[in-house]
C-alpha cells in the first residue's frame, strides 16, 4: 500500500493553481534539492508558476498549510541560499522568463525573473545597450538570481552591482501581497526599500518583475592580457592600476592552475607556464581607451610583466571572457568536486592575503585555484578535492574557515557577490556583532514576521525567536 | 510510481565529473523550451546519479531520459569536458535491456531501417498514398519519391556513403554531392546493400546490439583503403564513432577513414569551378553531429564561401528538434525547439537556409521552411555558367 502523503492536501490545492506544474515525483523532487553549491536539501513540492498572479496563490497556499516557501531561479548560486532547508515548497520562476517591455525613454525594461542575465543583454544589443551586471554564470543566471544576491561580475568594478542596475521591483511579499518597491523616477521618494529587497536572498519575498536599468554599449573596448611569473607581481600590478587613477572596466586575475584548466576548455592561447595573468578591460571613448593602455603597459612593465596582449578583435575578446567565465567548471578538470568561497579583501592587502590562501591550502593537503575579481579584492579561492576521499570534506570545511578568518583579519568580508545563503550564515558572527544581527533580523521580521520566506537562511538560526522550522540541516552542510 | 530495480551501469568517473555549474542549460534545446531541471543535462546527470545510488527507477525517470534529444550541444558547452552523449547512450541502453523501454513496436520500426528492401517498398506505398492524398498532414511527411533510378559509380577515390531513409527519401541530394565531388576531380564509388543504415538510430534508442550488428555489417561494405565520404552529419558522426562502438582495431582504422563530406571538399576548392559575382545570402544551420560531436562545422562555411555570402544563425548552435527519430516520437517538443531555429533564421534575413543532415533538412520543411543541403546550392551555382 502507498503511504499517504502529509503533503497531499497541500498538493491538491496547489494542482488546482498551476495544474500539472506542482510536482512532486520522487526523481524530479531531488532535482530541486541543490544549487551551484555543494550543499544538498529537498523540497516537498515543487511549482513552476508563469504569473504573478500563480505566484501570489501559491504563496497563499502555503501559508494556509503553514509551510515554507523558497523562490529559485536558474539553480547556480553558490552560497546554498536556494537549496531547501525546513521542507518548504519551492517555487521556481525559471518559466517566467518574458522580457515584457523595454522602455527608451526612461532608459529600463521590464523583465520576468527568470529572464537569463545573458540572454537579456543580447536582446538589448541592437538598440545599443546591455545590463551591466556580468556574473561568470552570466549565459544561465537569472535576473531574479541576480537580484536576490545582489550579483557582481567583472564589470561591477567600473559599473557597479546589481543594486545600482534596478530601478523597480515587483515583489510578492511573504503574506502574499503583491507591491511595487523603488520607482522609475530619477529620485524616489521614502525609504529605499527596493535596496533593501536586493541581495535579501528571498527571506523578504519573491521578486515577479523588475525594472532593469539599461546601459549603453560603449563605443570603444580594449582587453588586454598580462602574463606574470610570479602571482605576487600581478598582485602588486592590481593596486599600482587603480593607484594610478585608472578604473578598468574590469580587471580579473588567473593562477597558474586557474590557466591550465582553462585553456584545456577553450584554446584561447592563455599562457600555461605562467604564474599568474591578468585579464584587463578598457572601455569608452577611444582617446580614454588608449591612454588608458598605455597606463596598464606602464604599470604591468614597473611590476616585470612578461607578455602584453592586446586582444585584435571581437572573436578574440570573447573567447578570452570565456575562458574565465568558464573557469569555475573547468576546475572539474583537475578534481570533480570544489569550494569556492568569495571573501573581499582591501587591494592593498591582496598579495599579503594570497599567499595565506596557499599556505592554508598546503596545510591542509587540498589544491587551491584562484580566478578573481582582483580589481575590488573580490578573492575566489578555489579549493578542489574528490568528495569520495574520506574525510576530505571536513579538511575543506576547516580550510575554508581559515581562509574566512584569513580574509577577515586582513579588514576584508564573508561574501562579494555570492551571498551569505546557508553556507556562510554562521560565519555572521565573524564579522558583526550580537546587536548587528539582532537589528537585521527585526529588519527580516518586518517583511516577514513569521519566517516563511527562505527560512534558515542568511542569518543564523537562534539570533531571535522567528526559526520556527526546526533545525534540519542537510546533509554536506557544514554549519 | 513504482519503482523497478536498474543497474545503468554508467563509469562512476564520468558521473562524477558534472560539478552542477548549470553552464550547460542555455545550450540544451529541451531546457530552453521547457525551463525544468529535469529537461536538463546538469538534471538528467543528477538523476543518472540517483538511480545509480539507489539502483531503482520508475516510469518518470524513463521519461526524463527519453526526453532527450541527443544533440551534444551540452559537450560543447561543458567546461568540465563532461561525456554527456555516451552516458545518455549507456543509459538507454540499460533501459532497453532491463526495462521495456523500448517496445516491439519500436524495435521493429528501427530494424526496418538495417532493410533496404523492405524500406523501398514501404517508401513506395508511401509514396502512392501521398499521391493520393490519403496520409494525413499531421504525420508532416515530406514528398516521398516513388522512382529514384540507380546511383551510377563514377571511379574509385572515394566511397559515398548513402544510408538508409536518406537513400530512400532524398537519393537526389547524393546525385548532387556526387556531382561536386566529382568537379573537384574525383571519382566516386557507392557501398552495396551491407552498408543499408549506419545504427546511429539504434544507438540513440538504446539499441547497442542492434547498432554494433548494423556497423559489422556496413565496415564489410567499404574495402581497401579509400576516404569514406558522408553528406549526413548524424550518419557521418556515428561511422566516426565506430572504433568507440566496437573498440577493435579494424573499427579503429575504418572511423579514420570517415570523412564528412565537406571536410574532404575544403582540400580540393581550387579545382571547382569559380563562382558567380552576386553571392546569395546563405544562412547554415549546423547540424548538431556535425558541429558538437563531430566538431567540424567549420568546412561548410569555408565550401560554401567560395560561391555564396554565408550567414551565421545567433543561436550557437542551438538544435534544431530533428534528432533522427525524436522529431516523431516527440513531436510537440521537437517543434517548440524548431520555432526557436526559426526565430533565429528569420533574424538572419536570408533567401535560403542549408543543413548538412537529412533529419534537420526533413525537420525544418515541416516547419515551413526553405532548405537544401550545403552541397545542392554549390551543384546549382557551380553549374549555372557551364
Amino acid at each position: 500500500m502507498v503511504p499517504v502523503s502529509p503533503d497531499k492536501p497541500l498538493l491538491d490545492e496547489l494542482r488546482s493553481i498551476i495544474g500539472d506544474r506542482a510536482r512532486a515525483g520522487d526523481f524530479e523532487l531531488g532535482l530541486y534539492g541543490k544549487d551551484g553549491s555543494v550543499l544538498e536539501g529537498r523540497p516537498s513540492i515543487v511549482c513552476l508558476p508563469v504569473s504573478t498572479e500563480e505566484v501570489q496563490q501559491i504563496v497563499g497556499a502555503c501559508r494556509r498549510h503553514e509551510r515554507p516557501f523558497i523562490a529559485r531561479g536558474s539553480g547556480t548560486g553558490l552560497a546554498g541560499g536556494a537549496v531547501p532547508v525546513g521542507d518548504p515548497v519551492v517555487i521556481a520562476t525559471a518559466k517566467m522568463n518574458k522580457i515584457i517591455e523595454v522602455d527608451l525613454d526612461n532608459r529600463v525594461a521590464w523583465v520576468e525573473p527568470g529572464v537569463l542575465n545573458l540572454d537579456l543583454t543580447t536582446q538589448l544589443k541592437p538598440l545599443g545597450f546591455h545590463f551591466a551586471p556580468d556574473p561568470s554564470s552570466q549565459q544561465v543566471c537569472s535576473i531574479g538570481g541576480n537580484v536576490a544576491t545582489n550579483s557582481g561580475g567583472p564589470h561591477c568594478l567600473a559599473y557597479g552591482v546589481t543594486s545600482s542596475h534596478v530601478a523597480a521591483i515587483e515583489v510578492v511579499l511573504p503574506d502574499g501581497t503583491v507591491t511595487l518597491l523603488g520607482d522609475l523616477t530619477p529620485e524616489p521618494a521614502g525609504y529605499d526599500l527596493r535596496g533593501l529587497f536586493i541581495g535579501s536572498e528571498g527571506t523578504m519575498g519573491i521578486a515577479t518583475k523588475i525594472a532593469v536599468r539599461l546601459t549603453q554599449n560603449p563605443p570603444e573596448v580594449r582587453t588586454l592580457l598580462l602574463d606574470f611569473s610570479d602571482v605576487r607581481d600581478g598582485a602588486a600590478a592590481v593596486s599600482a592600476i587603480i593607484a594610478e587613477g585608472l578604473i578598468p572596466a574590469a580587471l580579473e586575475m588567473m593562477d597558474h592552475r586557474a590557466i591550465e584548466v582553462v585553456e584545456a576548455f577553450v584554446n584561447a592561447g592563455y599562457p600555461t607556464e605562467a604564474d599568474a595573468v591578468l585579464l584587463v578591460e578598457l572601455d569608452g571613448l577611444a582617446g580614454g581607451v588608449a591612454s588608458g593602455v598605455e597606463i596598464v603597459r606602464r604599470v604591468a612593465d614597473a611590476h616585470r610583466v612578461g607578455n602584453v596582449r592586446v586582444a585584435a578583435d571581437d572573436a578574440e575578446r570573447a573567447l578570452l571572457w570565456k575562458g574565465r567565465k568558464n573557469a569555475f567548471g573547468a576546475v572539474a578538470r583537475i578534481k570533480p568536486d570544489y569550494y569556492l568561497h568569495d571573501t573581499v579583501v582591501p587591494r592593498g592587502k591582496l598579495v599579503e592575503v594570497l599567499e595565506k590562501v596557499y599556505r592554508i591550502a598546503d596545510e591542509y593537503d587540498l589544491i587551491a585555484i584562484n580566478v578573481f575579481h582582483a580589481g575590488d579584492g573580490n578573492l575566489h579561492p578555489i579549493l578542489a578535492y574528490d568528495a569520495r576521499e574520506p574525510g576530505v570534506l571536513e579538511r575543506v570545511h576547516a580550510a575554508g574557515k581559515a581562509i574566512i578568518t584569513a580574509s577577515i583579519e586582513a579588514g576584508g568580508v564573508l561574501s562579494g557577490e555570492h551571498g551569505i545563503g546557508l553556507e556562510k550564515r554562521d560565519y555572521m558572527g565573524m564579522l558583526f556583532s550580537e546587536h548587528d544581527m539582532t537589528t537585521q533580523d527585526l529588519v527580516r521580521e518586518a517583511f516577514d514576521p513569521d519566517g516563511f520566506a527562505n527560512p534558515l537562511k542568511v542569518l543564523p538560526s537562534g539570533s531571535r525567536c522567528s526559526d520556527s522550522f526546526g533545525q534540519h540541516v542537510p546533509e554536506g552542510a557544514w554549519v | 510510481m513504482k519503482k523497478v530495480a536498474v543497474k545503468l551501469g554508467i563509469d562512476s568517473e564520468d558521473l562524477a565529473s558534472c560539478v552542477a555549474c548549470g553552464l550547460c542549460l542555455p545550450h540544451c534545446p529541451t531546457y530552453r523550451v521547457t525551463q525544468e531541471e529535469s529537461a536538463s543535462p546538469r538534471g538528467r546527470i543528477a538523476l543518472m546519479r540517483q538511480a545509480e545510488t539507489t539502483g531503482l527507477i520508475d516510469q518518470e525517470f524513463v521519461e526524463f531520459m527519453d526526453a532527450c534529444v541527443q544533440c551534444r550541444g551540452c559537450e560543447t558547452a561543458c567546461p568540465a569536458g563532461v561525456p554527456f552523449g555516451s552516458m545518455m547512450e549507456t543509459t538507454r541502453e540499460a533501459l532497453a535491456e532491463q526495462t521495456r523501454y523500448q517496445p516491439l513496436w519500436r524495435r521493429w520500426g528501427y530494424r526496418i531501417l538495417g532493410c533496404p528492401k523492405i524500406l523501398t517498398l514501404g517508401s513506395k506505398v508511401l509514396a502512392v498514398l501521398q499521391k493520393l492524398n490519403l496520409l494525413p498532414s499531421k504525420l508532416a511527411l515530406p514528398k516521398i519519391p516513388l522512382l529514384q533510378g540507380r546511383l551510377v559509380p563514377s571511379g574509385r577515390d572515394v566511397w559515398l556513403f548513402t544510408g538508409c531513409v536518406m537513400d530512400a527519401w532524398m537519393r537526389d541530394t547524393h546525385r548532387a554531392v556526387q556531382r561536386v565531388i566529382e568537379a573537384a576531380g574525383a571519382g566516386v564509388r557507392f557501398p552495396d546493400k551491407q552498408a543499408a543504415c549506419c545504427g546511429a538510430l539504434h544507438v540513440h534508442a538504446g539499441l547497442g546490439h542492434e547498432a554494433r550488428r548494423l556497423a559489422e555489417r556496413t565496415m564489410e561494405a567499404f574495402p581497401g583503403q579509400a576516404p569514406i565520404l558522408v553528406d549526413s552529419a548524424g550518419c557521418g558522426a556515428q561511422l566516426k564513432e565506430y572504433g568507440r562502438l566496437l573498440d577493435s582495431a579494424a573499427a579503429h582504422e575504418f572511423s579514420q577513414r570517415v570523412l564528412d563530406v565537406h571536410e574532404w571538399l575544403v582540400n580540393h576548392l581550387d579545382a571547382l569551378p569559380p563562382a558567380h559575382a552576386d553571392a546569395p545570402r546563405i544562412a547554415i544551420q549546423d547540424p548538431c553531429h556535425l558541429r558538437h560531436v563531430q566538431q567540424s562545422h567549420d568546412p561548410v562555411r569555408v565550401v560554401l564561401a567560395r560561391y555564396v555570402e554565408p550567414v551565421i544563425l545567433d543561436d550557437e548552435g542551438l538544435c534544431c528538434g530533428a534528432g533522427g527519430a525524436y522529431s516523431m516520437l516527440h513531436a510537440d517538443t521537437a517543434a517548440a525547439v524548431r520555432e526557436r531555429k526559426i526565430g533565429s533564421i528569420e533574424r538572419a534575413q536570408v533567401q535560403e537556409v542549408v543543413s548538412a543532415n537529412p533529419g534537420c533538412l526533413l525537420h525544418l520543411r515541416a516547419g515551413g521552411v526553405t532548405v537544401r543541403h550545403p552541397l545542392e546550392i554549390v551543384d546549382d551555382l557551380m553549374r549555372k555558367d557551364t
